[in-house]
């Protein structure tokens, strides 16, 4: 074997043992964290997002309510450990507040917002490790916290990293392969093939853009099932607790009950 | 700046209050004064870190939010000493608050309360007594910066205790990488090479000659199966015991809404480099308010008690952690292999 680490090598494997297109190891917790209305933690691989939603609730400052609709704030912290090497990012690095607002613009068309006239949904977003695709990973997290706090959504949006090398399109870029490669995130709404969000920040050829888009928005489904689960499996458990009778789950609990 | 990031009535101030003065005293959640709540700790948390722990107290269940929870990671760095290093190594120890622990703070205030909280963990944890032995490489170049990062990530009160518990967590799980200098020697047959035969042995001219700097320019990483070193004076990190103060009475562990209700809170930390000794490494009053000189020497006599309960169970728990992660593993590694 030689000393440079192949991207992707001969036998279609890539630096970290998956193939082209397979996707990292998705960890997804649900459970409540602090004071938040909802929250998720949510890794892809060794990258790791803690993100909690307040609201919707009255805004802080009078001057940030809109009259017809709900204001999104997100505010984005990152680890100073995070990363390979220290750095503490300020809360105005332009960088931090870039990914801020990717976040919003995002999640602006997905909210129903106008359903909470002059009122403020704060999403709080604390990266704890970074190992590529901080940006799909965020978005993912928010989606989960979102739906975990009960704030009406018009459809998930899944976010993936896609990269292409040479000629063949990688999934799911781990921290090595985004530092090498030419790539881009995308964000989709699964049920009607939308995208809200495409960027990216190295040249891509352009003959290549169709072809990653397409296999983005199908990883998009595959995450999508994977959340819709992570989902369910919460609501039985929350509905378990209740001892709320749902075709399923529940009944034996409320049974037992009555036996006593 | 207020010290609680709730608000509460006076009301419900005077009724905390009087429930601590009655007798048999009575808290909220039931416990005694001098009870804390359940507290959790883990450590190697952050895979990027030297050495991380997340550390809550009064989470109850996996499902359940609340409690106050901190995350503290270790992070070292080589430093210069011709810029801004130190012979020997230095420590700085930083907290951030994360918005989501503190929904009622406005920014600024946030900033101002993350800044107290880094000041009170820096001077208490980089003082000189504490500094640990091992964090040189070259003698006069080079040198270890050691980076303590603490999130708060939710805070329902007595905040300050958390975080020096997953600080103190986050430095006993430190790893110091191994490191060999390396010096330049001049070909064999030279003149100079004659003075410089040993690799690591300075040749002593005199006794007396203090101001020798070693040969050594540069270090390499020897690649080793672990990841370093231990941190050197692991078990003197401190312990810090909040005590709460309502005038003939303190108590311990407030949670948010006693700390709202509470004027006066002194901050003991305490090191305990052998079981039987200890000393006070900070002390802090917080809040407004004014401690008669005997009242103070009875406190700390006290906080000593409390803060070695402390020491002694996260002790075991720590050991047990290394005995987790190290012990364990091994074991598991060398049956699969």
């Amino acid at each position: 074997m030689g000393s440079r680490v192949e991207v992707l090598n001969d036998h279609g494997y890539r630096s970290d043992g998956r193939r082209q297109f397979e996707l990292r190891d998705i960890g997804i917790d649900l459970s409540q964290q602090n004071f938040a209305d909802g929250s998720a933690i949510i890794s892809h691989g060794l990258t790791q997002v803690l993100v909690s939603v307040l609201g919707p609730r009255e805004a802080k400052s009078r001057s940030q309510t809109i009259h017809d609709r709900a204001n999104i704030n997100v505010e984005l912290n990152v680890a100073a450990f995070s990363t390979g090497e220290r750095r503490r990012r300020s809360k105005n690095d332009k960088r931090i507040l870039e990914m801020a607002a990717a976040i919003r613009s995002t999640f602006e068309p997905v909210i129903q917002t106008n359903l909470f006239p002059r009122s403020q949904i704060d999403i709080y977003v604390q990266v704890l490790q970074q190992d590529g695709g901080v940006l799909q990973t965020c978005i993912n997290g928010t989606t989960l916290a979102l739906i975990n706090a009960g704030i009406p959504l018009n459809d998930f949006a899944c976010a993936i990293t896609c990269g292409a090398h040479s000629t063949s399109p990688l999934l799911d870029l781990s921290l090595l392969e985004e530092n090498d490669l030419p790539h881009m995130t995308i964000a989709m709404l699964p049920k009607t093939g939308r995208v809200t969000l495409v960027t990216m920040e190295t040249r891509l050829h352009v003959d290549r853009f169709e072809e990653l888009l397409g296999l983005a928005l199908e990883a998009g489904n595959v995450l999508h099932e994977e959340m819709k689960l992570a989902i369910d499996k919460r609501s039985r458990t929350l509905v378990a607790a209740m001892k709320i009778t749902w075709p399923g789950v529940g009944e034996d609990l409320v049974e037992k009950d009555f036996d006593h | 700046m207020t010290q609680s990031s709730i608000s509460l009535s006076k009301a419900e101030k005077s009724y905390i209050q009087a429930g601590l003065l009655c007798d048999p005293p009575h808290r909220t959640d039931g416990r005694p004064l001098k009870a804390y709540r359940q507290v959790e700790l883990e450590t190697g948390v952050a895979h990027l870190a030297n050495g991380s722990a997340r550390v809550s107290i009064g989470r109850e269940g996996v499902n359940t939010g609340g409690g106050t929870e901190v995350v503290a990671a270790t992070k070292l760095e080589v430093e210069d000493l011709d810029d801004g290093g130190i012979e020997g190594g230095r420590i700085i120890c930083s907290v951030s608050c994360s918005p989501a622990a503190y929904p009622h703070l406005s920014s600024s205030a946030l900033e101002d309360l993350q800044q107290d909280m880094s000041i009170v963990l820096h001077q208490i944890l980089a003082h000189r007594t504490l500094h640990p032995t091992n964090l040189g490489i070259i003698r006069g170049k080079k040198s270890w910066l050691l980076h303590l990062d603490a999130i708060v990530l939710s805070d329902s009160g007595n905040a300050y205790d958390v975080m020096f518990m997953a600080a103190r967590a986050a430095l006993w799980d430190t790893k110091v990488p191994r490191t060999r200098s390396v010096e330049y020697r001049a070909p064999k047959g030279s003149k100079s090479a004659v003075e410089s035969e040993g690799m690591d042995i300075d040749p002593t001219v005199s006794g007396f000659d203090t101001r020798q700097l070693s040969k050594a320019t540069d270090f390499e990483l020897p690649d080793y199966w672990d990841e370093g070193e231990i941190l050197d004076g692991r078990e003197r990190w401190p312990i810090c015991v909040t005590l709460n103060l309502v005038p003939p009475v303190h108590y311990l562990d407030a949670t948010l809404q006693e700390e709202a209700a509470t004027h006066l809170r002194l901050l003991l930390a305490y090191s305990f480099p052998t079981s039987s000794t200890s000393t006070l490494q900070g002390v802090r009053l917080l809040g407004p308010g004014e401690l008669s000189f005997e009242a103070t020497k009875s406190l700390i006599r006290q906080g000593e008690k409390y803060a070695l309960e402390v020491f002694t169970s996260l002790e075991a728990k720590l050991r047990d952690e290394d005995f987790r992660r190290y012990q364990k593993a091994q074991a598991k590694f060398s049956r699969t292999r």
